[in-house]
């Protein structure tokens, strides 16, 4: 085994102690695993919120960003305020720190219900190509619980998961040059709801008037990782 | 308000730039901001404003400001001659500009980001922190968009004391754009998905600037495919993240760059040479040197001083000037 640079023996599976390394001069990697799965997805979510509740409290300085991924967490910071090696061995001890069991989220997580106007240029063709109804592609899409696995791409989007195995389909050979602002689109297992006009490649299914990115709100992004979202058919 | 400034021409890129909105990464905003920060700040110090102010941040195509009002203003950063009225205005200086006049930019080689900056700072509404245009969201800025012929900016209100009229940054204190020194790097916890091949053809090889803009420039040369293209899942990005394609030419992400990505990031820029890259010019050429964050972080902290060292120089001017016209 190999000292990652913070001296904590590195471990293939890294099943308990995170690696952490640089992500330039200015942010942080704590690597939590390599491969998604559930329970990581979770711990990674909660080093998240202790980091940002640490911050806030003024318990780790020169934190300017906390962004969860799937196996990830990544640290942004001020190099000013403090170098790379201090701010690693303060993470690194909010996460050991954290329990072992899930034994709930530090922030709880909100719970999202957005009207979707089933009627996307796409729906026919995912119909046909899962071999399923129109209505049975909905209702699939519909009756599922997601959870925000990760937001960003463009401002506001948060990758929505698992998608019913039933739905699976790789995203468009042609992206569009411009998918309309609300759409609500599906691609690999994942669904998730365009927050501006952007070019995009998903399958575009419906729409939905909710607006997922706001830049004059106090919260302008609708969706924080962790987040629960259902689609409800609007009549 | 009254305009202070109007924009007669804009052939290329012309957009309110200021040092952006760090802060909002978990909710898929980059930071933004100017794509050569220094500049943009010492621009501001020359027109009398903090280093943060809003200033307009000019790129490869020519430009005409017009001066609606009595007004000290600076440029400052590379790839551009600048005229007031037709005489030349020189840039890294203090200029005082009347009212009627106009300012005229054009594109030179060697560079391709220069700030102009108005005594007060561009007056638009402040979004999320700043003043910052983020074009992808078409918000912060003037409407969230570049400027058009037409437009009209006001500025804030200037602050007492101005720095000399004919201030300057002498020639050795600006920074180095047109240095062969190599852009330095950091390896990352992705950097074994670049095999030692890649790593050379990274560290010893020479790129040259392809197409791009302020979300990522795309190099040209060897490729470097990385290990296992297709399974990364998504993860935190920054500005200066090298990141690599399954084609193996390399995007090096800019401060609009997106917040999250599933492309392999096996090295990122550091920070004090992130605009130097920023300003080298499409073809321009390009090479990378290996350094340990340590070393990159005593560069930013250089960088830091050598910036706080001339806005003292330009304060000591204003008050050198003041207390001899007394």
């Amino acid at each position: 085994m190999t000292p990652d640079e913070t001296g904590a023996p590195r471990t293939a599976h890294a099943a308990h102690e995170p690696r952490i390394a640089p992500l330039g001069d200015a942010a942080l990697t704590v690597v939590f695993g390599e491969r998604i799965d559930a329970a990581l997805g979770e711990r990674v979510r909660r080093a998240a919120s202790s980091v940002r509740r640490a911050a806030a409290a003024g318990a780790i300085a020169g934190v300017v960003d906390v962004v969860p991924a799937y196996t990830t967490l990544v640290v942004h910071y001020d190099p000013l305020a403090v170098e790379h090696a201090t701010i690693a061995a303060r993470v690194l001890e909010l996460v050991r720190a954290l329990p072992d069991a899930a034994d709930g989220v530090v922030d709880a997580p909100r719970h999202h219900v957005l009207s979707v106007r089933y009627d996307g240029p796409d729906l026919d063709d995912v119909a046909r190509r899962c071999g399923l109804g129109v209505r049975e592609v909905v209702e699939r899409h519909a009756s599922a619980e997601y959870r925000v696995e990760l937001v960003g791409f463009v401002p506001g989007f948060g990758y929505l998961a698992p998608l019913d195995p039933a739905l699976v389909l790789p995203r468009r050979d042609r992206p569009r040059r411009a998918v309309p602002a609300g759409s609500v689109a599906i691609a690999g297992a994942q669904t998730g709801v365009y927050p501006l006009t952007t070019p995009g490649g998903w399958h575009l299914i419906g729409r939905t008037d909710v607006a997922l990115f706001d830049p004059a709100r106090a919260e302008p992004a609708l969706l924080r990782v962790g987040d629960r979202v259902r689609f409800v058919p609007s009549a | 308000m009254a305009p202070t400034i109007v924009v007669e021409r804009s052939r290329g890129y012309l957009a309110v730039q200021d040092l952006g909105r760090p802060g909002h990464r978990a909710d898929g905003v980059p930071p933004g901001g100017a794509m050569d920060r220094l500049a943009l700040r010492l621009a501001n110090l020359l027109a009398g404003n903090v280093g943060t102010a809003a200033a307009l941040e000019w790129s490869v195509g020519e430009s005409v400001l017009r001066l609606a009002r009595d007004t000290r203003l600076a440029i400052a950063g590379a790839g551009a001659r600048a005229t007031l009225d037709g005489e030349t205005a020189p840039l890294w200086t203090s200029i005082a500009a009347r009212a009627g006049s106009a300012l005229r930019l054009e594109p030179t080689p060697g560079g391709r980001f220069c700030y102009v900056a108005i005594a007060g700072g561009i007056d638009v509404p402040i979004v999320l922190g700043s003043r910052a245009t983020y074009l992808p969201a078409r918000f912060g800025g003037h409407e969230g968009r570049a400027l058009d012929a037409g437009d009209a900016l006001a500025a804030g209100a200037p602050r007492d004391a101005l720095p000399a009229e004919g201030a300057a940054i002498p020639e050795s204190l600006r920074p180095a754009y047109d240095s062969a020194a190599p852009i330095r790097v950091v390896a990352t916890a992705q950097a074994e998905l670049l095999d030692e091949r890649g790593w050379r053809a990274l560290l010893g090889e020479e790129h040259r600037i392809g197409p791009g803009d302020r979300m990522g420039y795309r190099l040209d040369g060897p490729a470097m495919p990385p290990r296992a293209a297709d399974a990364l899942p998504s993860e935190g990005a920054c500005a200066g993240a090298v990141q690599l394609p399954g084609d193996g030419h390399p995007i090096v992400l800019m401060p609009d760059g997106p917040t999250v990505g599933g492309y392999a990031k096996p090295a990122v820029v550091i920070g004090a040479d992130l605009a130097r890259l920023a300003q080298r010019p499409i073809g321009g050429a390009v090479r990378f040197a290996r350094v340990e964050v340590v070393e990159a972080q005593a560069a930013t902290r250089r960088a830091e001083a050598k910036g706080e060292e001339l806005a003292r120089y330009l304060r000591e001017l204003a008050e050198n000037d003041i207390r001899r016209s007394r």
